[in-house]
């Protein structure tokens, strides 16, 4: 597979980069790592005339701290963030699932920015030429139907990005530059829900960090991933969770995050009164677990059925909410 | 579309190319530097034949765009022998019998050097998570596994 005609920019600062998208928007397409823009390129799923490299404006990479947050610049490497003794001691889940990503040689290339704004996915567009030459055009290819679910009224591709649930549970947010200005905006708010356009951004803004506000009392936190080969794939389904306690220990919350089940995560939010306890109780777990699995919006769209995907959400968000449970009872 | 000329940094020399912007880096690895012993497999990221070091740590070629392996320290497979000399790693992949057909191993072999230059004393779980990026078809990575192991155990 061959890469289709176009031309590089390598501007040196990030105002450079903002200009070249201020005029060029609808043409360019930013390249971090290219783990996953190159395969989009090959097969023929993105054209643009322009590619415009961040590598050489050393400000959008790396990880810093302030007092109250945590900040990671756009060009920051996975394997960076899944390395970092801060990033693993203050956000676990976070590291886990940069380490969880396709596997080392990719995680040495990919960025967090790229990862993020991964585009959705799905089993009927995400093929070669040859393939989708045989098949009609769908809600995301510019047609006017789902061929996942038939009699749909809009598209069902799949979020398929690993650190947004893992980010979105610590309430992250995420500063959005143009020429000109800037924006900050939660994290779960660039996500549209639509597979079609899955990210609420301007054409001409670039994601330049990402911010993680360091939480108060104790927390803890989890990510759990579905996939089948290990090492390689994207989750086919994936819940992060963060567990916090509230006012000296009297409240506290859970916020679980699913990936891979729809075309954005998709978040639960839920005030609870058990922190005191040794172990979660069991009507509570099942409780936040079907409140888990009911929020999830699987159709047959990827490699394996939505059926075992359904099932597998429950069990992904057990698992995740005894972890970041069990991680919280020991962050003193 | 305009040819761009680069100079890029391969096993310690550099080469001054001039190519089109929308090649990757194992096109010009094979085609204009006739390094072949980096494979392209599936073209996709997937497979892990087109395995290269960047800067001492793998990288898949069939993904990186030209223009993006200026100014990195790139490492093939041809790189690894010094004076006609085999290195370490190449050695224990011949003597372990960890190689059947050959189409993995020049990345099996540059993954398990990077692994080893990181972490000289790896565990079993070390080593099946630095090469799960890594396919073979052939070994069922038993003896992959093994020839790393021995690699560490006499790099100690």
């Amino acid at each position: 597979m061959r890469l289709p005609p176009l031309d590089i920019f390598e501007p040196n600062t990030k105002k450079d980069a903002l200009s070249i998208l201020d005029r060029l928007a609808k043409k360019t397409k930013i390249i971090g790592g290219g783990t996953e823009l190159t395969i989009l390129l090959k097969l023929g799923l993105l054209t643009p005339a322009h590619l415009m490299s961040l590598k050489a404006i050393r400000s959008l990479d790396g990880i810093r701290t302030t007092k109250k947050e945590v900040i990671i610049g756009c060009s920051t490497t996975l394997r960076e963030i899944g390395s970092s003794s801060l990033i693993n001691l203050r956000f676990k889940s976070v590291a886990q699932a940069a380490r969880l990503v396709a596997a080392p040689p990719v995680q040495n290339m990919a960025t967090i920015g790229g990862n993020i704004l991964q585009d959705t996915r799905c089993i009927y567009r995400n093929q070669s030429d040859l393939f989708r030459s045989g098949i009609k055009r769908c809600y995301k290819t510019g047609g006017n139907m789902c061929h996942a679910a038939k009699g749909a009224r809009r598209c069902f591709s799949v979020y398929q990005g690993d650190m947004a649930p893992s980010l979105i549970s610590f309430n992250s947010k995420a500063k959005l530059e143009r020429k000109g200005s800037h924006r900050l905006v939660a994290l779960a708010d660039l996500f549209s829900g639509r597979g079609e356009a899955p990210f609420l951004m301007q054409e001409n803004e670039m994601l330049t960090e990402i911010i993680i506000p360091l939480p108060g009392g104790r927390y803890g936190s989890s990510y759990e991933k579905l996939r089948i080969r290990k090492g390689l794939d994207y989750p086919l389904v994936s819940v992060a969770a963060c567990f916090s306690e509230k006012e000296g220990g009297r409240s506290d919350k859970i916020r679980i995050v699913i990936g891979a089940a729809g075309s954005g995560p998709k978040i639960v939010s839920e005030e609870l009164s058990f922190a005191q306890s040794e172990r979660i109780p069991v009507d509570d777990m099942s409780r936040i677990v079907e409140i888990a699995a009911s929020t999830a919006e699987i159709v047959d769209n990827l490699s394996v059925p939505a059926m075992y995907r359904r099932k597998m959400v429950k069990v992904l968000a057990k698992r995740a909410l005894e972890d970041s449970f069990r991680a919280m009872k020991e962050n003193n | 579309m305009k040819k761009v000329m680069i100079t890029l940094t391969v096993n310690d020399d550099e080469y001054t190319v001039a190519t089109l912007p929308n090649r990757t880096l194992l096109e010009v690895l094979r085609d204009d530097l006739n390094l072949t012993g980096t494979k392209e497999g599936c073209g996709e990221g997937i497979c892990g034949a087109c395995t290269v070091l960047l800067d001492g740590l793998p990288a898949r070629s069939c993904l990186l765009i030209i223009t993006e392996a200026v100014g990195r320290k790139i490492t093939t497979i041809e790189g690894l022998s010094k004076d006609g000399k085999l290195d370490l790693a190449q050695e224990a992949f011949i003597e372990n019998h960890a190689i059947q057909c050959g189409f993995c191993s020049s990345g099996m072999i540059l993954t398990a050097y990077s692994l080893l230059k990181e972490n000289p004393s790896p565990t079993e779980e070390d080593i099946r998570f630095a090469i799960s990026g890594n396919i073979c078809r052939c070994t069922g990575y038993a003896k992959i596994v093994e020839a790393i192991k021995t690699l560490s155990a006499e790099r100690r």
